[in-house]
């Protein structure tokens, strides 16, 4: 059982279909916001591996000694993007001079909440770098997980939204008008861990599967970064 | 227990919230109470399932119908937009209407049952004796379901604070404008070590709703009191 961040379902979904379980058993995945399944995982989930949707919250379990030392793995990466499903908005630069307030009109900037959706905080890392965040900390409208900003745009209550790369495929209508460079926020990485006290061959077998080559490929086609 | 600004605003803002959404709907809660207790139409049970509607509906579904219907491009929301300039996305306003529209089952419950329960003779015994329509209501009736009245007022209250679904799908959770104290709970929650503030607010949220329960019962008492003496 794999419990995983929910932006990671499509990969994952195509992951686990190439993987040959053989007469063990299956590989089951249940998908949630990354720090739901923390607070799972410490409740004592019977999860076998964690894929989560940052480093900070595998921080967290791994500090509690909740997965297996030593078998943490980057398994991959991803870039953030400006979306629209407005026609009025051209593609654009992000850059210190960006008049966002001037692209978004009397609507707001959809995103994960900065608070606590890691896309959300990335975004926030990454106009503050720009200078950009105080002019537009006003005019957010804050997400319960990315995918909800992503529908905010796609059913244009927001004009503008801030989402991964790998999201902007699941709505119809919505486009990227604008790449977030990487440099200005910590890296999006998807880390995962065998859980703790869990020994199961299949479970070791599919960890390998995933953070291998295969795995990874199944990544990239979902349109993830991968080393 | 000290309370950071942020929890404090968050508390502020889910009285506020929760009272102009029972403030609001209270005549609208009486009125359709009302048609249903004493009238039979055609559609009467329609009526009577649309009331109930949100109180069998997971409220994200009721949240996801508000935004369709009152966002920015839904047809209600575009039309208040253009006409008066109200805008109820991603506002406290629109929080309020959310509340509202998830406890209004709970007010016009408790408030038919007050009014199917009164003795109808005190309404015919004043309208023969000539009292006009407007003034049996307002003098008789409307003190006789005053228990219900409130208890339905009450119960509307506590579930306004408590509500979360309809909220965050509708109006998001921006801080100072729409992150009620359900709100505000859910973010601690949401971030590594926030299970402390999480703690805090949860507190606060029995202390709230154990206050209303409380003074909602010392309140029905003394209207008894008043009704039966």
């Amino acid at each position: 059982m794999v419990l995983a961040a929910a932006s990671t379902a499509q990969a994952l979904d195509a992951a686990i279909a190439a993987f040959d379980a053989g007469p063990e058993g299956r590989v089951a995945a249940s998908y949630a916001g990354t720090s739901a399944l923390a607070r799972q995982i410490e409740s004592g989930a019977p999860a076998h591996i964690f894929l989560a949707a940052n480093a900070a919250w595998m921080d967290h379990v791994e500090a509690q000694g909740l997965t297996r030392p030593g078998s943490r793995r980057v398994v991959a990466r991803n870039r953030l993007v400006f979306v629209s499903e407005s026609p009025g908005i051209a593609p654009f630069e992000p850059s210190v001079s960006l008049d966002l307030a001037a692209l978004l009109g009397r609507g707001r900037l959809a995103l994960g909440d900065p608070d606590h959706v890691p896309a959300g905080i990335y975004a926030r890392q990454a106009l503050e770098a720009l200078g950009l965040w105080q002019g537009v900390r006003d005019r957010l409208a804050p997400a319960a997980d990315v995918r909800a900003a992503l529908s905010l745009v796609a059913r244009g209550e927001a004009p503008l939204g801030i989402v991964y790369a790998t999201d902007v495929p699941l709505a119809e209508g919505v486009r990227a008008v604008a790449a977030i460079p990487a440099a200005l926020h910590e890296p999006i990485v998807y880390p995962a861990a065998l859980i703790a006290g869990r020994g199961s061959p299949l479970a070791a077998r599919f960890f390998a599967f995933l953070t291998g080559t295969e795995g990874r490929a199944a990544f990239a086609r979902a349109g993830f970064i991968v080393d | 227990m000290a309370l950071t600004p942020l929890e404090v605003e968050a508390i502020m803002l889910s009285l506020r919230v929760a009272g102009w959404a029972v403030l609001v709907s209270l005549p609208l809660g009486i009125a359709v109470a009302w048609l249903l207790a004493r009238y039979r139409f055609p559609g009467h049970s329609i009526v009577n399932g649309l009331v109930h509607l949100p109180l069998v509906l997971p409220p994200v579904v009721v949240g996801f119908v508000l935004l369709l219907l009152l966002g920015r491009q839904g047809p209600l929301g575009a039309w208040l937009d253009d006409w008066f300039g109200i805008t109820l996305a991603f506002t406290w306003q629109g929080a309020a209407v959310a509340s509202a529209v998830v406890s209004f089952p709970l007010m016009v419950r408790a408030i038919r049952l007050s009014i199917e329960g009164m003795d109808q003779r005190l309404e015919t015994a004043a309208r023969t004796l000539g009292a006009p329509p407007v003034w049996v209501f307002l003098s008789i009736s409307l003190p006789l379901m005053a228990p219900g009245v409130l208890t339905g007022t009450i119960l509307a209250f506590a579930r306004c604070l408590g509500e979360f679904g309809a909220t965050i799908t509708f109006v998001s959770n921006i801080p100072g404008e729409t992150r009620t104290l359900p709100l505000a709970l859910y973010t601690y929650t949401q971030v590594p070590g926030g299970l402390d503030g999480a703690f805090r607010l949860m507190v606060i949220a029995i202390v709230i709703a154990f206050a209303a329960l409380v003074a909602s019962e010392l309140l029905a008492r003394a209207l008894r009191r008043r009704l039966e003496g």
